[in-house]
């Protein structure tokens, strides 16, 4: 079954400095069910592959000469067949991006706040987390609430009890 | 006691040794989640629910307080408060809370779902059975209603199994678990004696067994619980930690002992109750002092107003070991004056001390399961509503001040055997509870209508950073 792709083209609204999460939100809720989406943006936007995976689309993301990305959401169904659809030239998958060269460290110190306060400071900074990069958390508690949000949004995290009583947890992409 | 993470209970034991040095490693797997909010919520609303009905019950019916306890209504209304009201918001609160403050994951959200519905037919019916005196009624029931307690037990007791770090908070659910199991046990030993089963039960004199029956539940479940989770979420929410560990771990031992004593001897009737109540109030003692540690070394001065409704309701465990003391004595007579002292005892336990507990605790879990529910997803992506503006402080002080109210009336109204002050009591705190409504609606308000705004600065989209 011949599958149809809408495309949507976001990088003018973020040059604009416009917030486009509406936007791609609002179009993925008018696909069809034999319809995927192909989001053009000026960078990888992680924060929303774990929102739709959990809505059931699969992605394959692909830097483009120009430094921007094309994204391909496609409904998950098994179907393998669809990473070699045309329009989508070789792409690489999410993990062999990944895979390349990380290991920039950024620190949070979420200590001394009230939950849900440090969950929240920790994912702020997830989202804006340069490409590659990891995350250094620390915190008063084991963070039980983060790791389903982490899963969610590609991330994995580790903990530690440090030998002063509170917790650093290493966040990284899967 | 083994201690062992997560990843190891699934193996079995022949197993389980080759995977040993692995879980000595301090960094946990990372197969933990924490169960749907659906689940703590639909116990939580199903207490507040039986919680308004047993307001409006005295309301229509202070004789229940204003008249020695021995009957029929007062052990109806007493179970729709302990059984429906008590039981429903802290089971539901514990599937939520015991592994989050333990760091482990509940062992069965499948299994609190069945109890849901065992716990529901079982109280309500038990309740309406009590109401009409049919104690072939309340044995049935209470059946249906002990086998979703034991699937509670089960449920929490193989999740504190899995904890990889035995605490004072630990030790305090386990007790809880036991003196739980007991207080059901006792319970239904108490009505198949009056229906003519268990006959042995006739060596007990009935109200000494109904006493011990009740100060199980009171002391082994709700207060031991209350003082346990209290020194996980009161640092929490204060910004302190546990000054003393030493301290607060003799605190549930020697409430434990006392209770054990007590149970005892308030059954057989026997001289030495004053002695075991001694043990539980200095229990009291110690724990006051290490709350008042922990909140001295807060690093949040201010105090919100669900803390402050918990922390007064633990302040008047001091009247209510006072009253213990007093009514513990062997030799007082029992006259209309001592037998209403003793419903003003069960009262300020169960209203003034646990009911306010729970509702000041509730004031900081709904707000943060919903919460959790509807927005943990978004952050990052989109603004999120700030966990304080999601309740209304203006209603919380209003409740605050009409529930002191209200158990200053009520308590006038059961000592002098008043009906009038009762209901006027009992209407302050209906009025009271509504703010506590009106509060929990403002918060489920969020589900249908989430609040969510655009990010203010897209520093999310920032190219340059990728």
């Amino acid at each position: 079954m011949p599958e149809k792709i809408v495309t949507l083209d976001v990088r003018e609204d973020i040059r604009n400095g416009r917030e486009p999460f509406s936007k791609i939100m609002s179009a993925v809720a008018e696909l069809h069910a034999d319809e995927n989406l192909l989001l053009l943006a000026p960078f990888e936007p992680k924060p929303l592959f774990g929102l739709l995976t959990r809505q059931g689309f699969n992605h394959l993301a692909r830097e483009m000469e120009n430094g921007d990305w094309e994204i391909l959401f496609s409904r998950s169904r098994g179907d393998e067949a669809l990473i070699e659809k045309p329009e989508i030239p070789k792409p690489k998958t999410d993990q062999s991006l990944l895979t390349s060269a990380p290991t920039k460290m950024i620190e949070v110190d979420a200590r001394g706040l009230e939950p849900p306060q440090p969950m929240v400071k920790i994912l702020e900074t997830l989202a804006s987390l340069p490409h590659g990069a990891a995350l250094r958390a620390r915190t008063d508690r084991r963070p039980m609430h983060l790791y389903a949000q982490l899963e969610a949004r590609g991330f994995t995290g580790q903990t530690e009890e440090q030998n002063d009583g509170s917790f650093l947890t290493i966040i990284k992409s899967r | 006691m083994e201690v062992s993470l997560p990843l190891s209970n699934r193996v079995e034991p022949s197993k389980r040794e080759a995977l040993k040095p692995k879980n000595n490693s301090p960094v946990q797997p990372f197969n933990i989640s924490t169960a749907s909010i659906a689940l703590p919520l639909s116990f939580i609303l199903a207490g507040l629910l039986a919680l308004f009905t047993g307001a409006s019950w005295l309301v229509l019916q202070p004789e229940i307080l204003a008249a020695y306890h021995y009957n029929a209504n007062a052990i109806a209304a007493t179970h729709l408060f302990a059984l429906g009201w008590l039981c429903s918001v802290v089971m539901g609160a514990m599937y939520q809370l015991v592994p989050v403050a333990l760091e482990t994951k509940l062992f069965s959200e499948r299994l609190a779902k069945i109890q849901f519905v065992f716990h529901i037919v079982g109280f309500v019916g038990m309740v309406l059975a009590f109401r009409v005196w049919n104690m072939k009624f309340v044995a049935a029931f209470g059946s249906i209603f002990a086998i979703g307690v034991a699937l509670f037990i089960y449920n929490v007791a193989r999740t504190l199994l899995r904890i990889p770090k035995w605490n004072v908070i630990a030790a305090a659910v386990a007790s809880a678990l036991g003196w739980i199991l007991l207080t059901v046990s006792a319970g239904l030993l108490i009505a198949s004696a009056k229906t003519g089963h268990a006959n042995f039960m006739f060596h007990f004199n009935p109200i000494g067994a109904m006493h011990a029956h009740a100060h199980l539940g009171t002391l082994g479940f709700f207060i031991m619980l209350i003082v346990g989770v209290s020194y996980k979420l009161i640092p929490m929410f204060t910004l302190s930690e546990i000054q003393n560990h030493r301290r607060a771990l003799v605190s549930v031992i020697l409430l434990n002992v006392g209770l054990a004593g007590s149970f005892v001897s308030i059954l057989l009737q026997l001289v030495v109750k004053p002695l075991f109540a001694l043990i539980i109030v200095a229990a009291f003692v110690i724990y006051g002092r290490e709350m008042t540690a922990i909140l001295r070394a807060r690093k949040r001065r201010a105090l919100d107003w669900g803390v402050r409704y918990f922390l007064t309701a633990i302040a008047l465990l001091a009247p209510l070991s006072i009253l213990a003391l007093i009514l513990s004595w062997p030799k007082l007579p029992l006259n209309p004056f001592t037998g209403q002292l003793e419903n003003v005892y069960g009262f300020v336990a169960f209203v003034g001390v646990i009911s306010f507990a729970v509702i000041g605790m509730l004031y900081k879990i709904i707000p943060f399961l919903v919460w959790f529910g509807i927005y943990s997803k978004h952050i990052g992506c989109t603004q999120v509503p700030a966990l304080a503006e999601m309740v209304s402080e203006k209603l919380q002080r209003l409740g605050y001040g009409i529930f002191l109210t209200a158990l200053a009336v009520t308590i006038f109204g059961i000592l002098f055997s008043n009906a009038m002050a009762v209901r006027i009591g009992s209407a302050f705190f209906a009025a009271s509870l509504t703010t506590l409504a009106l509060n929990v609606g403002k918060i489920l308000s969020h589900y249908f209508q989430p609040k969510l705004a655009p990010l203010a600065a897209p520093k999310n989209y920032d190219r340059n950073k990728n």
